[in-house]
């Protein structure tokens, strides 16, 4: 076997000549699928403790779904409550995963109910803190993201503690306007107060990064690791030179280094978990470049969750549809002219409240999809679907008054036989959204049934079980 | 609490150029007089226990200026703007507007200014996605963008992506580092000239592996790292290059693995400066001059050049300083009379697209029907290119800064001539354009890129747009509107080309939009000759365009000829606020409040000098926090 293609973290192929890369990643998969079924033994952790996970039988997977710009109201909440409900306009596209789908009303984040405009119902969405308003130098969100909590749980489990996605690049500029930098409306995901997490654009890229994360090779990976530790030598000579206040971005680098380090460490046991019923091969490679079309991007990046969460290279995942206060042009929708932040602010004219529910109905289609496709992928007498908890929603209820009440959600999936699924839940008005996201880390298997501001696990959400 | 760190002016008198004292701009009120006018016409809403978020009564009763900086900066701002007092109350005469702005200007700067000029903390961030691939580019003579997969960066500060704040680490990021140095590095070594750059000795009879490597490394690290190395960062370098060799018994892997461990190091992806060990604030060294000039007028790496002054420590003296300055802001223009690729293109881009937002074109901004049918690749190109080559051509020619304001000249390519409808022959490749009478371009205000980035995605937005020229040109940005209240003109119903000036007028009916929106409408509607793509037109919908204002003052006027002569009377405010990005662009933070005093400093001397933008650019680099970095005490403190 030729070493050179064994790079367990490898990108030594020019990318410009996309013939090349794509040969050649071909062949590397081709190359590594003996020493993968040679992995293949009875499964045990990783770092070789206990497996602490609830149910070994099939993970729990969580994601979260951010839409930006709220939605119609007159067209989201069903009038029914409970088991028979009738979908609304707008949750039409949901008739086929009805039963595995809960409808959430009258939950509200607090903390999301200042400031101006979109960002701290952005940055807060899955915190449920209040950001500081701040145009960089205090930039904080004074908590940490609930998919980042469950990330804790499963890091050790899965090759990839979390995946990150979204569409558009990071949105340009500081708003001094209301005095917040863009970054507070480009990040959902937050690993710690002053921590938002990079979010991956290109499916293909998403799609290698998966690929190398789960094809281990133990000739490479020694090579790497005498490199990462020279890496990790330089930046502790770094943190030696610097005054206890100023280390942290080199901290926060030398951490990013070590946990491809432990990362290798996994591959080099070549034991996971839990073994997935699906294995991840280049067949499933999304196409090379990233679409110009928007609709077409987007399915990518829902299949690469879907991707992700099958062949168990992680277990918790958020992806933006787009960034707060997005301009995007959905006018490939009939009927559609202008831009979804603009559409948004509908001055419930009617021409634009129809443009608008119809933007959010393409929305909920795309997570139709999502859900549709996890329920096509068995795993035993299940779906993944069914062992999934995929949320979906925006941090403003109506776009055109920015009302943090009351705020669009939905839950997609069974999360393992633990969430009560195919309902109407109607809470009491205001309700701590967080109450949703502690009954969903509980289910996840973090053990605590607190989270932000919540009061308590949110009654009805979780089997009576 | 951020700690506010000073630097006594006294340390400066021999080193660095003295504080001009506003003297020569005197107030011609004194703080009796001012008080009397803030008692006649503000005192009556900003009195203690108001609603009003700014209590005039009490700011006044204390006079403890630092303490209330924000305050007093707002009022500063909302005087000049002509935002307040709001039409409803007894008018401020334009005289006692001007001598009460000033005066509350002249103050601020006493008070900020007493402590002397702020040096900045050493400088410790990441490369961003634009210095990571210039420096790559420069560092192994390859071109492709070696940054296309690393995530993208956001703004912090003055809006920049290159702000220390905003630069954060993710975890994702060592795995795209280590990606893309070793696609980088593998595309230089399949190229015949990378490679004879790279492997300058191989082993053969007179060398070993080692020796060979050696020599590589000891070429290598110090452009990597962008300073001298120890001998022990060779040392350790060759340590990592056995160890593979030994594996590998190749040498070409063995010394590959060692340069690509060189690129996902810290020391090669960091701005690092030492830390100060003396208590006093002390000029930066050579070599982090180097760097900093580098990285603000090229966005990449020093040359060789750079490096043999910082070597010999010559770029600390003034006049070389000055030369190289000149230098790297020089782009040549060839036999065809275009300007090609010289590096201040870097600066140009990444400056001029940020600051005006212009970035955002094809990305946050597209346009909607119709415009959308005309908008293509070819015009989003020679809209973006023409604010980007403009400022290229005043930066290497060193012009006037009033230029962005208005000109006499452009920078054009096919698409965008045909677009403003201006004859000539043109490539795809923007070319100067000397302007017509009457074609109603020159100027930034005259660009479609500025047109289009402030309007909606389907019409234009008078408020937009006079939001567009407070806040981006003069630095004033109006306050968001009251909650609940959309960022957008907000009256029932659609707004069309035959409604909008009625519907924006019944809306400035309401006293809580009429103070903002007095001062901002009038501004975006004398640039409504021009469509959202910024096409001039004469008639909208059928309805024919009416660009006339007046401003809360009393100023008639009309059209983009009429709105630039009234910005040409605000030229210092917006010389002011230029300097301001620049300097934040220059040192890659936030400014702080006391950042304030130098950029005054600047932009007086900017004034001196015909306003032309090299003296900028030099009063920058020559600038106590571009070329210091704070003491030792000051820089442990707690941010």
């Amino acid at each position: 076997m030729r070493p050179k293609q064994n790079h367990s973290i490898r990108s030594d192929v020019n990318t410009r000549t996309s013939i090349d890369r794509r040969t050649v990643l071909r062949g590397s998969g081709a190359a590594l699928a003996l020493p993968w079924l040679e992995a293949m033994r009875p499964f045990s952790h990783a770092a070789g403790e206990e497996l602490t996970e609830a149910s070994p039988k099939h993970p729990i997977r969580m994601a979260a779904l951010f839409v930006p710009n709220g939605v119609r109201q007159d067209c989201w909440t069903p009038a029914e409550v409970g088991r028979n409900f009738e979908l609304t306009p707008s949750l039409q596209p949901l008739q086929k995963v009805k039963d595995k789908l809960t409808v959430l009303t009258n939950l509200w984040n607090q903390a999301s109910n200042v400031g101006d405009g979109h960002y701290v119902k952005t940055s807060g969405f899955l915190t449920c803190t209040t950001i500081n308003k701040s145009l960089g130098i205090d930039l904080n969100c004074n908590g940490k993201s609930m998919d980042q909590v469950a990330a804790d749980q499963s890091r050790n489990l899965t090759p990839i503690p979390s995946l990150e996605l979204g569409i558009d690049p990071v949105t340009t500029g500081v708003d001094t306007n209301v005095g917040y930098t863009r970054v507070y409306g480009s990040h959902i995901a937050w690993a710690g107060p002053t921590r938002p997490l990079a979010r991956e654009l290109n499916p293909r890229l998403v799609f290698e990064r998966l690929f190398r994360a789960t094809h281990p090779s133990k000739a490479s990976s020694t090579r790497d690791k005498w490199l990462l530790d020279r890496v990790l030598g330089d930046a502790k000579q770094l943190q030696q030179q610097l005054g206890t206040s100023d280390r942290q971005r080199i901290d926060e680098y030398l951490q990013s280094v070590r946990s491809i380090e432990q990362r290798l460490q996994g591959q080099k046991t070549g034991l996971r978990s839990w073994e997935p019923r699906e294995k991840l091969t280049m067949d499933q490679a999304p196409p090379m470049d990233q679409p110009d079309d928007f609709p077409q991007h987007v399915q990518l990046m829902l299949d690469m969750i879907a991707l992700a969460f099958q062949t168990d290279s992680t277990r918790v995942c958020t992806f933006m549809f787009g960034n707060a206060v997005s301009g995007r042009n959905f006018s490939f929708l009939d009927g559609v002219s202008g831009g979804h932040h603009d559409t948004s602010h509908h001055q419930n004219d009617e021409n634009k409240l129809a443009a608008y529910q119809k933007i959010n109905l393409w929305h909920v289609s795309q997570y139709a999809y999502l859900l549709e496709k996890l329920s096509a992928m068995k795993e035993g007498d299940q779906s993944v679907l069914d062992n999934s908890m995929i949320l979906y929603g925006s941090g403003l209820r109506d776009g055109d008054s920015h009302n943090p009440r009351n705020l669009p959600i939905l839950l997609g999936g069974g999360g393992g036989g633990r969430i009560h699924s195919g309902q109407h839940l109607r809470s009491e008005s205001d309700t701590p959204l967080a109450n949703l996201y502690a009954g969903l880390l509980h289910a996840f298997g973090c053990g605590i049934d607190r989270f932000a501001d919540s009061t308590e696990m949110l009654p009805g959400l979780l089997s009576a079980s | 609490m951020l700690a506010r760190h000073t630097f006594p002016f006294i340390l400066f008198t021999v080193t660095v150029f003295p504080l001009v004292s506003l003297a020569e701009s005197p107030r011609a009120i004194d703080q009796k007089e001012a008080s009397r006018l803030f008692e006649t016409f503000c005192v009556d809403c900003h009195h203690r226990g108001s609603d009003s978020a700014v209590d005039i009564e009490s700011l006044l009763t204390s006079m403890d200026v630092r303490e209330d900086l924000n305050h007093w900066t707002k009022i500063e701002q909302r005087l000049y703007d002509q935002t307040m007092p709001p039409a409803e109350s007894d008018p401020l005469s334009s005289d006692d507007r001007k001598q009460l702005v000033q005066w509350v200007k002249g103050t601020i700067h006493d008070v900020i200014c007493e402590d002397g000029i702020s040096p900045s903390r050493p400088t410790l961030r990441r490369l961003n996605r634009s210095e990571y691939a210039n420096t790559v580019r420069d560092l192994l003579g390859i071109h492709v963008n070696a940054a296309h997969a690393l995530p993208h960066d956001g703004a912090g500060g003055e809006g920049f992506d290159n702000a220390a704040e905003t630069l954060f680490i993710s975890p994702i990021h060592a795995e795209k580092y280590l990606d893309a140095a070793r696609e980088a590095l593998s595309h230089a070594l399949l190229d015949p000239d990378g490679r004879q750059r790279l492997l300058i000795n191989v082993p053969d009879n007179n060398h070993t592996a080692t020796q060979a490597a050696e020599k590589i490394l000891v070429g290598f690290l110090p452009k990597a790292f962008r300073r001298p190395v120890s001998e022990n960062e060779i040392s350790d370098y060759l340590t990592l290059f056995e160890q593979a060799s030994r594996e590998e018994q190749r040498f070409e892997p063995a010394i590959r693995m060692t340069l690509e461990a060189a690129m996902t190091s810290p020391k090669f992806l960091f701005h690092l400066e030492e830390p100060t060990t003396s208590e006093e604030p002390i000029r930066i060294s050579s070599y982090e001059l180097a760097n900093r000039l580098s990285y603000f007028l090229w966005n990449s790496m020093p040359d060789t050049e750079l490096f043999q002054l910082a070597k010999e420590d010559q770029l600390q003296e003034d006049e070389k300083l000055v030369e190289q300055v000149r230098r790297m802001l020089h782009s040549p223009i060839d036999k065809g009379g275009l300007r090609r690729g010289a590096k201040v293109r870097e600066f140009a881009t990444n400056f001029i697209e940020q600051w005006l937002g212009t970035r955002a074109l094809g990305r946050e901004f597209q346009p909607a029907d119709p415009f959308s049918a005309l908008y293509d690749s070819e015009l989003e190109g020679g809209m973006k290119y023409e604010p980007i080559f403009f400022f290229e051509h005043l930066l290497s020619e060193n012009e006037s800064v009033l230029e962005l304001i208005d000109s006499d000249f452009t920078y054009l390519n096919n698409r965008l001539a045909r677009h403003y409808g201006v004859r000539g022959v043109f490539r795809e490749q923007p070319k100067h354009t000397a302007l017509a009478e009457g074609i109603h371009r020159g100027g930034l205000l005259g660009m479609s890129a500025v047109l289009a980035v402030s309007s909606l995605p389907h019409r234009t937005s008078p408020v937009l747009r006079g939001k567009w020229i407070l806040e981006t040109l003069l630095g004033t940005p109006p306050p968001p509107p009251p909650q609940n209240n959309p960022e957008q003109e907000k009256t029932r119903g659609p707004i069309y080309a035959e409604n909008l000036r009625k519907r924006l007028e019944e809306h400035r009916d309401d006293p809580n939009c009429s103070s903002c929106h007095d001062a901002l409408d009038p501004l975006g509607f004398s640039l409504e000759n021009y469509d959202v793509l910024g096409s001039w037109r004469d008639t909208d919908n059928g309805v024919a365009v009416d660009a006339r204002g007046s401003l809360p003052d009393g100023t008639l006027f009309s059209g983009p000829e009429g709105l630039k002569e009234i910005l040409m009377l605000r030229k210092d405010q917006f010389v002011r606020h230029l300097t301001s990005k620049m300097l934040g662009f220059a040192l890659g933070r936030g400014l702080t409040p006391e950042d304030r005093c130098v950029v005054d400093e600047i932009a007086i001397a900017v004034a001196k000098d015909d306003y032309r933008i090299q003296t900028m650019v030099i009063e920058i680099v020559k600038s106590v926090p571009f070329r210091y970095k704070v003491g030792r005490s000051e820089n442990s403190a707690p941010q």
